[in-house]
């Protein structure tokens, strides 16, 4: 499956995807801290088991640790 | 870790922690650093962007504290927790997370003394203007409601006066208005009220209480319930927040003014507060348990005028309370006597209950709200309160029952 992971165009060798397999299948630091951005638009932290990727869709990867740097 | 259907016990006692990766410590270290250093400064960059993960300034975020968020967001079942310095840090923050010049507030009228001050003062001060709603009228929220008002504020259990809002009744409001019913659950804790459960859109406490329980450290919590949608916010910061944060836009908002302010809750009471959450269902039991027992005491004591405790099925809270809360009512009555003098030698007498101006201690503790906490109101807000010049009000602790009552059958002795 052919997906933008932060900016990133990649294949990831998996027919079927949630976000969860993603985090795992890319080893994302602290994933009980990251946030998941899908095609624009900010997920629900209890979505990410049952949210499928396919093909062509945007994924960003952030950390909010203070709601911004500042 | 435990299982996300882990029963709530479990939750507690484990948190979102499982060890620490380097030394294998079961519990949370202690990161009494203020701030974090970086390999290259394309890493330090990146976290900068929050592309990758890390630390930095403690003011922003810190290790300790990120533990005891997860911890706290795991036993409420939230979409994401902010930890504050206080109750009083996470109460400022919220307002000014939520509300600006021009903008409105209705608040239930039986709150802390502190919050009080903090509406009617500092509130107004910041051009936000809060009315006073009785906490127990739902129809007086719905009018005192403009196109103006922000948010909602209430207590799960009033302090000190023990009346129980109708949080579902509260929710209804909140939601035909597009407003976040926010409610500060210091009494009922996460372990005797599940907020979610009751589509409550934030909930607060100050930690220092019972989920701290040994009156240690200073500490508050914010938990975001999931149940808003801050995408069509009201409440224009976090309206413009959710363009870039989505769902997360509150959170963000409250720890963007955590870290303008400096409201941070330190590594160590982070800490502690933690090792409270491990123990808090079993001393809740406890605390409901002796409160229970003091306020049958009370109820059948000639000098006492009324308890309120809304364990007692003749007390006015006890039928919403029954339907809100779960295995027990809480560690927290009051009592008048007949007169203000009596309230004062009864204080006076009690050899063992400590007067002190906090609640959730192992430890007893009592006070005279009217000359202390209250001392400032009017009589009127006092009256509204539930604040009166006879009135006691009690933390019940963990000692044994019996010697709890004992100490209070001593001191009410003379009075009869």
């Amino acid at each position: 499956m052919k997906l933008k992971i932060n900016g990133e165009e990649e294949t990831i060798d998996r027919e079927t995807l949630t976000v969860t397999d993603l985090l795992t299948v890319k080893e994302v630091k602290m994933p009980d801290m990251v946030s998941v951005e899908l095609n624009g638009e900010m997920l629900e932290r209890d979505t990410f088991e049952t949210t499928s990727l396919k093909e062509g869709d945007e994924i960003e990867f952030l950390y909010f640790m203070g709601g911004g740097m500042i | 870790m435990p299982k996300k259907d882990a029963e709530l016990e479990t939750k507690l006692v484990h948190g979102g922690f499982e060890k620490d990766l380097e030394t294998g410590a079961s519990n949370v270290p202690i990161s009494l650093s203020a701030a974090f250093a970086h390999d290259s400064a394309e890493q330090i960059s990146n976290v900068f962007h929050g592309r990758d993960f890390g630390y930095v300034y403690s003011r922003i975020a810190n290790p300790s504290v990120v533990a005891l968020e997860q911890h706290v967001n795991l036993v409420e079942d939230g979409r994401a927790a902010v930890a504050t310095a206080s109750g009083m840090a996470a109460m400022a923050i919220l307002i000014e997370s939520l509300a600006s010049v021009g903008d409105e507030i209705v608040s239930s009228k039986s709150i802390f003394g502190g919050t009080y001050y903090l509406l009617k003062e500092v509130a107004e001060n910041q051009g936000i203007t809060v009315t006073f709603v009785d906490t127990c009228d739902v129809e007086q929220y719905r009018a005192a409601i403009s196109d103006k008002t922000k948010a909602i504020f209430c207590e799960s259990i009033g302090n000190p006066k023990c009346d129980v809002p109708d949080l579902k009744a509260l929710v209804s409001v909140a939601n035909e208005s597009g407003i976040p019913l926010v409610v500060d659950a210091t009494v009922t804790t996460p372990y005797l009220m599940s907020a979610k459960a009751l589509g409550v859109h934030v909930v607060w406490h100050s930690a220092t209480k019972w989920i701290s329980g040994a009156g240690s450290a200073i500490g508050g919590l914010i938990v975001d319930l999931g149940h808003f949608d801050w995408r069509v916010s009201k409440s224009e910061k976090i309206a413009t927040l959710a363009k870039q944060y989505g769902l997360l836009a509150f959170v963000n908002r409250c720890k963007r003014l955590r870290s303008n302010k400096g409201a941070v809750l330190s590594p160590f009471n982070a800490f502690l507060l933690a090792q409270g959450f491990e123990h808090l269902a079993f001393r809740m039991k406890a605390h409901c348990d002796h409160a229970m027992a003091l306020a049958l005491f009370l109820q059948d004591h000639p000098a006492v005028e009324s308890v309120a405790y809304p364990g007692l099925a003749n007390d006015e809270g006890y039928p919403i309370a029954k339907q809100q809360m779960r295995y027990g009512f809480g560690g927290l009555l009051s009592f008048r006597l007949k007169t203000p003098k009596m309230a004062y030698q009864v204080v006076n007498a009690l050899k063992m209950v400590k007067n002190l101006a906090n609640l959730g201690d192992a430890k007893t503790l009592v006070i005279h709200p009217a000359s202390t906490i209250y001392r400032d109101l009017s009589p009127e807000d006092q009256k509204a309160a539930g604040v009166y010049e006879d009135l006691l009000r009690v933390s019940v602790g963990l000692e044994h029952p019996e010697d709890i009552i004992a100490d209070f059958q001593n001191a009410m002795e003379d009075l009869v």
